[in-house]
């Protein structure tokens, strides 16, 4: 952005207020945009309120909100990753062959992050030391892993799965685990980013990598770092979506990167690096959630629910835009 | 300006809230449809001349061992894979065949006709195929039979005169009245449902959806369609979809119809998982293995679907009698293999039967 | 501002190497590989993603991106139908439907230059707002019928070629005179080296993000009308995906995704290795999943060689 090119106005020192709404504003504004979203439709149809709707609601789609903290770390530190989609199906089949070949259940669970883990990481090291750009590495891997995946599957579905297996089914003081993962590992990941030297580092790599590198951030293992950081989070993401059903479908799931990466995009995280919160990227991951459910009780055309989709994330961006704005 | 084209796409996201009233259900398309009667009495098909394409100067292919390609709307998923499993058993029967499945890794047009076009580029000796869409892929088959390969379909029809014949698994009507019946069966004459479909583009979808309509208007008229979702073919958004449908329509929603093979077993576990089994009837095409669980437990009455792998081995015979010239243009039935006799209907199509209803006392009986 | 036609020539080499070998070994696998028929069919397939892939050069080139064209591809295929189906006559409908795409494109380059929305960002809600209008005013259904002389475009020949073979020379030709020759070219390239630079320098940056924008929906649109027209029906699901393979041909041919760098003739390249690979490897026996990995493990491996044998500091 032109920042560079100031337009002169005096800045009045702002108030406390306006400084929190400018530092949070984005977070703020997908929250309030949640808020609004669920009394609309709270308002048409009840049920959208009722505990179970809400609950399956945030439960079915905790795992974007995981994914989506792995995404933004990387987007934050100026790449991206276009193959977390085929990244997480691969893992789930994982998963579940582990499970159904008799492996201890905690292997089951604990393998697949791993594979996540040292793909990324080998993903980090071309973009790091190859010096090949993000978006290239992942779409190859994209088309890798998805090919691979039909290859050593051809999509046979997993089933007899043994039930302690389904992570996602159960609950932690009456809570869906899902919903816990998704929180606990937001909040964590905030603090992480905002308070220890290695997460704001991160904010450094991006945001001025020369910069970074001239105190003595060593850019390059960090990238590394960064994603593999991103395939531990792709890892539970799997482990959260693959267990939620009786079955798993080996498949890519359809999409997926392109919301987790909106999702991100959305939650204040600068595509050009250096700016964003996981927090944001998981409020947003909540607002499409809450954004497809309520299309439905709101009994919006079915043939016009994706344009009202794209309507709504262009509506978000450009009041994000229009608060960068008033910014400078 | 900023603020104006946000005002302005709020605005226009507020007129595209009104649920559009469609004459028919959502989901279906607006070719004709053709209801059977409500009873169970059969409908004498009229004899319809023979509508199919014809391929310029094939080869004499008469014993011969033939190179087919099976291409169908995408590999990946288990219905296809069972298809695919049918078509190698019968060319393993015959003795004669080499046969190949390829395909997209997604269910798009464009990317299925390359597939075919580069196999007709590679000189086989006939194509089996289930189209992505029934037009779009005419042309390349056409060229296809116009370079003497023989060309069959099955589960997804192209035009007539793009192929020599089409297997068809069960009249698109048949499949109708059967889960339409069925979930009248179950829900009662005036109980609501609502329909989980892949995409509203999906021509067989679109098909039996049309037809279930114009069904239920003739023979159910008190039933009450709800709305139809979209879920591709993927588990977990059909998962999602049914228990959205739970949630908004509480206990106004009696029934759901699962229109693929991945959406009803994803519609049950939905059910189960809301602990509505009993509450709430899922009816719809699945294989029986994904429904086992289902069915054992009482939660899922009734699953329609016709045997995939019978299909896929049908197309195979059909395709080889085709190349041996044992199968001709006006003919009323065709031998294949263990399936016997198969009838000719509309002019270019053979039925593999009607459609199979797998309950509790039979389920288990099948494996696939 | 001046293009490194070294490290350029570089890339180039090395893509032209790749090519070479790639051909050579699968002219060896298949006898029906390098025939002028298979050849020309191949020419006709990939014409709509070579069209999209000249103009998302421009666009990424300048350091953008577009990930709408598939959208606008299908939008501009479902309006044909839709404008032809309410009486107009058909060049004019697909006249107005295909200007229209550039309407959607304009739309895309105003939200990046007035609103200075991220092209990435941009473009992704575009991707979902063309593709859902492609859905809601199709309703899911499909236009077919045309008549005979429509089919000309998709499926005919011209002296011996397939038509759009015809279009899409013309327009590699046309790209490459622009944006290698002309001051509009170099605008292009500076405004993807360095923005600030290029604006204190008097190009007219947002005019020509614009300009490449529109033309990007213009031409999607151009696609769409061949697209309908080889395969004589609407859908609107047409496209999808496209946006990828364009940017794969795209950063396969050399064009740095920092923007600043890149050529037609290695866009060219591109298209040439991934069709071929897509057609090759398919007559010598490789199914769909395996020609994908392929296609994955060239285009890492293409820039990860060109960045060895390249100096560093590019990028």
């Amino acid at each position: 952005m032109d920042t560079l090119v100031a337009t002169g106005g005096v800045a009045r020192r702002p108030s406390r207020l306006s400084r929190i709404v400018d530092a949070y504003g984005q977070e703020l504004v997908v929250s309030a945009a949640v808020l609004v979203l669920m009394a609309v439709a709270g308002a048409v149809n009840r049920r959208f309120l009722s505990q179970t709707n809400l609950t399956s609601l945030f439960s079915g789609n905790a795992y974007v909100a995981v994914a989506a903290i792995g995404m933004s770390m990387v987007i934050i530190s100026g790449n991206i990753d276009v193959s977390v989609g085929s990244l997480i199906g691969v893992l789930a089949t994982i998963a579940g062959t582990l499970a159904v070949k008799g492996y201890p259940i905690w292997l089951a669970w604990l393998f697949p992050v791993l594979v996540g883990v040292l793909v990324d990481a080998f993903i980090g090291a071309l973009v790091a030391y190859a010096r090949i750009p993000a978006i290239v590495v992942t779409l190859g891997f994209l088309s890798i892993l998805k090919g691979g995946l039909i290859s050593a599957t051809q999509g046979a579905w997993i089933g007899n799965l043994p039930p302690a297996f389904f992570i996602a089914q159960f609950r932690l003081f009456g809570i869906p685990s899902p919903i816990c993962f998704a929180t606990v590992l937001t909040v964590l990941a905030a603090l992480w980013m905002r308070y220890s030297a290695l997460g704001r580092a991160i904010y450094a790599v991006g945001g001025n990598s020369d910069a970074a590198r001239a105190v003595g951030i060593r850019t390059r293992p960090m990238v590394v770092f960064i994603f593999a950081l991103n395939g531990f989070f792709a890892g539970i993401a799997a482990i959260l979506f693959g267990t939620q059903l009786q079955v798993i479908q080996s498949t890519v799931p359809p999409n997926l990167e392109l919301n987790v990466i909106t999702a991100s995009v959305i939650g204040g995280v600068s595509i050009l690096g250096g700016t964003g919160t996981v927090v944001g990227s998981s409020l947003a991951a909540v607002l499409f959630a809450v954004i497809s459910s309520s299309l439905i009780f709101l009994n919006v055309s079915a043939y016009w629910l994706r344009a009202v989709l794209g309507l709504m994330i262009l509506a978000t961006v450009l009041a994000d835009m229009a608060r960068r704005r008033r910014i400078g | 300006m900023l603020r104006k084209a946000l005002v302005l796409v709020v605005g226009s996201t507020l007129f595209a809230l009104p649920a559009l009233a469609a004459a028919g259900w959502t989901g279906g398309d607006d070719l004709p449809t053709n209801p059977l009667p409500c009873d169970n009495s059969s409908v004498a098909m009229a004899a319809k001349p023979y509508d199919g394409g014809v391929p310029t100067n094939p080869p004499d292919r008469k014993g011969k061992k033939i190179t087919v390609v099976d291409v169908p709307k995408l590999i990946g998923i288990g219905y296809f894979n069972a298809t695919s499993k049918g078509i190698a058993d019968a060319a393993k029967e015959l003795g004669n065949v080499s046969v190949k499945t390829d395909g997209p890794t997604k269910a798009n047009i464009d990317e299925q006709i390359t597939f075919i076009d580069n196999y007709i580029t590679q000189g086989v000796d006939g194509i089996l195929f289930a189209a992505n869409d029934p037009v779009a892929i005419a042309p390349v088959l056409k060229k296809a039979l116009s370079k003497g390969i023989d060309v069959v379909g099955y589960d997804a029809n192209s035009t007539p005169d793009a192929r020599q014949w089409f297997v068809n698994q069960a009249q698109f009507n048949g499949i109708a009245k059967s889960l339409m019946d069925n979930m009248a069966k179950e829900i009662g004459e005036s109980g609501a449902f609502a329909i989980v479909t892949s995409t509203f583009t999906t021509p067989n979808q679109a098909r039996w959806i049309a037809e279930m309509s114009a069904y239920a208007a003739k023979c159910h008229p008190k039933m009450k369609w709800l709305e139809t979702v979209e879920a591709q073919e993927d588990n977990v958004l059909s998962f999602n979809a049914a228990t959205t449908l739970i949630n908004k329509y509480g206990s106004d929603l009696k029934g759901l119809f699962g229109m693929t093979s991945v959406a009803t077993p994803a519609g049950a576990e939905a059910i189960t998982q809301a602990k509505k089994c009993g509450q709430v009837a899922e009816v719809g095409l699945a294989t029986p293995n994904a429904m086992k669980p289902y069915v054992n437990k009482g939660c899922v009455k009734s699953v329609v679907l016709w045997n995939p792998v019978d299909l896929g081995y049908a197309a195979m015979y059909v395709l080889r009698s085709v190349a041996d010239g044992t199968l001709k243009p006006g003919a009323t039935s065709v031998k294949a293999g263990k399936l016997g006799e198969l009838k000719v209907v509309n002019g270019s199509e053979i039925l593999l039967g009607p459609p199979f209803v797998y309950t509790k006392a039979n389920i288990n009986n099948f494996d696939f | 501002m001046r293009i490194s036609l070294r490290s350029l020539l570089r890339h180039e080499t090395v893509l032209g190497v790749l090519s070479v070998i790639a051909l050579a070994v699968l002219a060896r696998q298949s006898d029906r590989f390098f025939t002028t028929d298979n050849i020309l069919n191949q020419g006709r397939l990939v014409s709509e993603l070579g069209l999209v892939a000249l103009t998302m050069t421009f666009v990424i080139v300048t350091g953008g991106i577009d990930l709408s064209v598939g959208s606008i591809l299908g939008l501009v295929a479902i309006l044909i139908g839709v404008f032809w189906k309410a009486g107009l006559p058909l060049p004019l409908a697909v006249i107005l439907a295909v200007g229209l795409g550039g309407v959607a494109g304009l739309v895309n380059g105003l939200i990046i230059t007035r609103f200075r929305v991220p092209p990435l960002i941009a473009t992704l809600a575009t991707l979902a707002l063309y593709r859902g209008l492609a859905e809601g005013i199709s309703q899911s259904r499909s236009v077919r019928g045309y008549p005979e002389y429509f089919y000309v475009l998709g499926q005919g020949e011209v002296g011996g070629m397939p038509t759009q073979l015809w279009l899409l020379l013309a327009g590699m030709v046309v790209a490459a005179v622009i944006l290698g020759r002309t001051t509009f070219g170099r605008a292009t390239y500076a405004v993807g080296a360095n923005e600030t630079a290029a604006r204190f320098s008097g190009v007219a940056v947002d005019r020509t993000k614009l300009l490449i924008y529109t033309a990007s929906g213009l031409v999607a649109g151009l696609s769409g009308a061949i697209l309908v027209s080889r395969v004589t029906t609407t859908r609107s699901d047409m496209g999808m995906g496209l946006e990828l393979d364009a940017i794969t041909a795209v950063v396969l041919g050399g064009t740095s995704i920092f923007g600043g760098r890149g050529t037609v003739a290695g866009t060219v390249l591109g298209l040439v290795l991934i069709q071929a690979l897509r057609n090759g490897l398919a007559l010598a026996g490789v199914k769909g999943d395996g020609t994908i990995v392929v296609i994955g493990l060239v285009l890492i491996l293409a820039i990860l060689v060109t960045n060895i044998f390249g100096r560093d500091g590019d990028g």
